[in-house]
């Protein structure tokens, strides 16, 4: 019995001590990010820029086949059940809230979590094996500057911009599944689109991708300090960054819609 | 000037070391000469790359004091940390230099992130640099294409980038073979001499020992054995010292005794 206290009292003490651990890694970012560039202190712009192509352009591909896929399939999933009422007209609605407010930010996010969240881990864990992060530590150059600063920039403004493409390509899926299979009209399809898009869908689905892009930098980087161990850990990590962002990437979207739709 | 009144570079003061428990250095006390080769010596868990991790601050201390130019560097600000750390320079035993960047961007890091000097001037210092080191015509290499030895000499113009006071060694001549190991020793001494560099190296190799070494102090289990010059330690009567001057063995019965302790002990 006190075996098990004890066990809970270390893994809580763990999970404190890692959070605390998250709140530090969170001031000291943005304070890298937001004082000392007007200190004089210096940020990487050059890295932020090269660092949104890998995150926001190389992984357009990638989401917008997703999205078209699944804007695809909504609408044939949306017709078997509407066709029969009639009411196929309503499939335009159906995969333009749906795409807005949940389906694009969330694919986004979790396919970037899996893409880039994962390599920021891996980058950061194979420095820290060798001795990378100590060297610029000892050089007198702060690794959260040097490293996580203009990671984090490129994130929070790749996942939202990413997301926006994939809100559109999704409706183009089901545009086209809905012209060409189930044989809905072109002009019907646009004007309940246009009719089924409210500003509030298209800003929740932003605010959400922004906060998406705070969780998958901090756990990739969060995770990448703490490899301990050589290849073996770098792959722990890795995994683990993975699980934890698109955990907690589903918590943020519970959290918004709650505070969106419900407060 | 004797040796006496000059102001040593770094003083260590009663330091403790201990990762959680287990205390891995204990009642350190050292002081090292401007301009000297100072050696830190020892088997593989002395506590001599735990000693070294403390003196660039990596790591602080349980207690005791670690003085650069007389100031207190385990208990100053990050701040002040950062100014003393332009007078360091430091040099990994597996080089570390940034995989991402060629050989002159990872000297021209330094120099890049702490000085506002115009690219055509910090292109100019590279190229030094990587001329001291005999590694010129190497600057657009990537560090994995480079040799181990090489890459050593890479991490040697690195730390030498801001021409730092105080220049530290981790195993400089650790998996290399005998030649490429004796240019690096060379390069040691070399280093020294024409900059008058304060050097500690931690090793663990009697070879370069003998030929870079000015004073030499013997970590023995997180203790210090002895601080000398080679001679005044050759003549040492502490046991240890003179077992690993010797290249002896562990007494097998004490060593499978230890061994069969450290299996069974709870920590």
């Amino acid at each position: 019995m006190t075996d098990l206290f004890g066990r809970v009292g270390r893994w809580a003490l763990g999970q404190l001590k890692a959070a605390l651990e998250v709140s530090v890694l969170m001031v000291d970012t943005v304070v890298w990010l937001v004082v000392a560039p007007f200190r004089g202190l210096g940020f990487r712009w050059r890295n932020s820029v090269e660092s949104f192509v890998e995150f926001g352009v190389r992984s357009l591909p990638i989401v917008a086949m997703i999205s078209f896929l699944i804007g695809v399939i909504i609408a044939l999933q949306a017709s078997y059940t509407l066709a029969q009422w009639g009411a196929n007209r309503y499939i335009a609605d159906l995969v333009a809230v749906s795409a807005m407010r949940e389906l694009a930010p969330l694919m986004t996010a979790i396919l970037i979590a899996g893409r880039c969240g994962s390599a920021i881990t891996a980058e950061i864990g194979t420095m820290k094996v060798n001795e990378e992060i100590d060297a610029l530590v000892v050089m007198g150059v702060n690794p959260i500057k040097y490293l996580v600063a203009p990671k984090f920039l490129a994130m929070v403004t790749a996942v939202p911009s990413v997301t926006a493409l994939a809100m559109l390509v999704m409706i183009i899926g089901g545009w086209t599944s809905s012209v060409f299979v189930v044989g809905v009209e072109t002009e019907i399809y646009v004007t309940q689109t246009i009719g089924a898009i409210v500003e509030k869908d298209l800003l929740t689905g932003m605010v959400k991708s922004v906060f998406f892009g705070v969780a998958i930098c901090w756990v990739g980087v969060y995770r990448g300090f703490q490899v301990e161990g050589g290849a073996e850990g770098v792959g722990r990590q890795t995994t683990a960054s993975v699980v934890t962002s698109i955990f907690l990437i589903i918590i943020v979207d519970l959290v918004f819609t709650v505070l969106f739709y419900y407060v | 000037m004797s040796m006496e009144t000059v102001e040593p570079v770094i003083v260590v003061e009663d330091l403790q070391v201990a990762y959680g428990d287990k205390v891995v250095l204990d009642e350190i006390n050292l002081a090292v000469q401007p301009g000297e080769i100072f050696v830190i010596l020892g088997g593989s868990g002395s506590g001599k790359t735990t000693l070294l991790r403390n003196l660039v601050g990596l790591m602080r201390p349980q207690s005791g004091r670690i003085l650069i130019d007389g100031l207190d560097f385990t208990s100053m600000s990050a701040q002040e940390r950062m100014g003393i750390r332009r007078k360091m320079g430091m040099c990994f035993q597996g080089s570390a230099l940034l995989g991402s960047l060629s050989v002159a961007d990872n000297v021209a890091l330094p120099l890049r992130e702490h000085t506002k000097l115009e690219e055509s001037t910090i292109d100019i210092m590279t190229r030094i640099k990587l001329e001291l080191v005999g590694l010129s015509g190497f600057e657009d290499y990537l560090p994995s294409e480079l040799s181990g030895g090489m890459r050593k000499r890479a991490g040697i113009a690195r730390a030498m980038a801001m021409d730092p006071k105080i220049i530290f060694y981790d195993e400089p001549s650790a998996g290399l073979d005998p030649i490429v190991a004796a240019g690096l020793d060379e390069l040691i001494r070399t280093m020294q001499s024409t900059f008058n560099l304060t050097s500690v190296v931690v090793t663990h190799e009697m070879e370069s020992v003998r030929i870079i070494a000015d004073r030499v102090c013997v970590l023995h289990k997180g203790l210090v054995a002895g601080v000398g010059s080679l001679d005044e330690l050759e003549r040492s009567a502490h046991p240890y010292i003179q077992q690993f001057f010797a290249r002896r063995p562990d007494d097998s019965d004490t060593a499978d005794a230890d061994y069969a302790q450290s299996l069974t002990s709870i920590d």
